[in-house]
């Protein structure tokens, strides 16, 4: 990973996140740059979900995705999901991720329909 | 041989699998408007569906991804929010229409109105996605589909002139009384029957659920290659009996039930039976197949786990949501007593509309050698891709004026 060049906007940016055992986590929605290392700008996280996403959109669509996704946070903050680089094993047609599905908080809008609307229907 | 049982299983499915109602339908519409003269729109169609469904199996055996994956990758992330859209929409259009199809079969059978049937047919179509083993869900309809052969079988009954036939549809000339606009208006709608996205969707997500590597890539060629090919068939002899019956009568085809009367004709009963098990079939496989492809197109736009990968509803929960949301409003729109013939008719011909945003980044990631190794695109698959590409551009640059230009077909 680490002498792996690659082109984050075409590479990296938009990729499918999978867990270690091979579980969608999210979209490459949107990369953290860490502008401050010696040796140039470095990727230092992966930002995923719909706050990530809204921020890449303009005018109404943005607000509008952003907003859904602010709701459904129990604190209410605007901070994306964040997945540090050193959490990430390849990078392929997919992005894996060195940890299993359990080791992760589960996305807030799954876990908010999981526990209000889907949970509660016999069999799920 | 356990391994041949499973490819042949394959192909009989995609046999059965190929025929919807909008192949069904727009057939029988056409044949009895056109005759033969807009045969080859579904020879094109199919040719094109077979180029790209290759394609998408290909793509999802090698790197392991389905189609709406690929598309936000390769589009962007507007550009595929756009395809979204009017792809779910298209989706949904053509979900109403095939449950609606299916109350009309069981009508048919038992003379109770199809109204009364939807909600219960929206509920069995979702303990099916919901619980139910779906492999042997989508074999067994693939299998019943099959019985939509019995209009090969009544067309042979009726006892064509086949060289008249076959000049009739190698010559293609508009009809006297037709507008060119209408004509082509109709061609446009066949191709989008065959070439429909929720195809290429529903194809690559179950490559990827049933894990396909290299070694199912001959499995992927023999469904498309043989087993589209033979569902088109079927669209032609449909089109063909209803250009046998149903024109010379005048008859305007409103009603699925008219797409049955060249049957009735030539077999009887027991053929008429069969026809209304295999659109059953069909329109209840096609139904299972939008709807998941609606799940499908959200959950891979935005990374959401979906189908298998989940063990329980409750792991995919977001998913489960965008089915059961999709599934209501097809069941209300289908409710609200609109014209399940209309309904079809619009959703092929805004298919067709819409095909570029999909089928240019299968195009694209089929080229690309950094995931597809040696199994990229050689130049025949190419040239034959491109061009299909500048027809359904094309296509989507005509198909809204001449809606409206014809009114839609009038």
């Amino acid at each position: 990973m680490a002498d792996q060049i690659l082109y984050a906007g075409r590479q990296l940016l938009d990729r499918q996140i999978a867990t270690s055992e091979g579980r969608s986590v999210g979209k490459v929605d949107d990369l953290e740059i860490d502008l401050d290392q010696p040796g140039g700008p470095v990727v230092a996280a992966l930002l995923t979900g719909q706050i990530a996403l809204g921020a890449r959109f303009r005018g109404r669509l943005s607000v509008w995705v952003t907003s859904i996704a602010q709701r459904l946070r129990a604190s209410g903050d605007l901070e994306p999901r964040r997945l540090d680089i050193r959490l990430v094993s390849s990078v392929a047609a997919t992005v894996t991720l060195r940890v299993p599905h359990g080791d992760l908080p589960p996305a807030d809008l799954e876990a908010w329909l999981a526990e209000h609307f889907i949970g509660r229907i016999p069999g799920a | 041989m356990k391994k041949l049982l499973q490819i042949a299983l394959g192909v009989l499915t995609a046999i059965g699998g190929f025929v919807d109602i909008g192949d069904f339908v727009t057939s029988a519409v056409v044949g009895a408007r056109f005759g033969m003269s807009l045969a080859w729109a579904i020879l094109v169609g199919t040719l094109g569906i077979v180029v790209y469904a290759e394609m998408s199996g290909r793509v999802a055996a090698l790197t392991k991804r389905a189609v709406f994956d690929v598309v936000r990758e390769r589009l962007g992330v507007r550009f595929a929010m756009a395809n979204l859209f009017s792809a779910y929409f298209i989706n949904l259009l053509t979900l109403t229409a095939e449950l609606a199809g299916v109350a009309i079969a069981i009508e048919l059978a038992t003379s109770v109105n199809y109204l009364l049937w939807v909600p219960i047919v929206g509920l069995v179509v979702w303990l099916v996605v919901w619980k139910l083993p779906f492999e042997v869900m989508e074999n067994a309809f693939g299998m019943l589909g099959l019985c939509l052969l019995v209009f090969i079988i009544a067309l042979w009954q009726l006892g064509p002139d086949w060289s008249g036939m076959l000049d009739h549809a190698s010559h293609p000339t508009v009809p006297q009384g037709e507008g060119h606009p209408t004509w082509w208006y109709y061609a446009i709608g066949l191709f989008g029957a065959a070439m429909t996205p929720y195809e290429v969707f529903f194809f690559s997500s179950g490559a990827v659920e049933e894990r396909w590597g290299r070694q199912d890539l001959i499995t992927n060629r023999l469904n498309v290659f043989v087993g589209f090919p033979l569902g088109a068939a079927i669209s032609l002899s449909i089109m063909a009996c209803s250009a046998l019956v149903l024109g010379p009568l005048h008859v305007e085809v409103s009603h699925v039930s008219q797409v049955g009367l060249p049957i009735a004709l030539a077999l009887g009963k027991l053929g008429v039976a069969a026809m209304l098990v295999g659109f059953f079939a069909a329109t209840f496989g096609a139904s299972l197949e939008t709807l998941l492809s609606a799940g499908y197109t959200f959950a891979q736009y935005f990374g959401w786990t979906w189908g298998k990968a989940a063990s329980r509803p409750r792991e995919a929960s977001r998913f489960q949501t965008v089915l059961l949301i999709s599934l209501f409003a097809a069941m209300a729109l289908a409710l609200t007593t609109i014209d399940p013939v209309k309904v079809t008719e619009y959703s092929v011909v805004l298919s067709a509309a819409a095909l570029p945003l999909t089928y240019f980044p299968i195009l694209v990631i089929a080229n690309d050698r950094g995931y597809m190794g040696d199994k990229a695109n050689g130049w025949f698959s190419n040239t034959i891709a491109t061009g299909y590409l500048v027809i359904i551009v094309a296509v989507t640059l005509v198909t809204l004026p001449l809606m409206i230009a014809t009114k839609a077909g009038m």
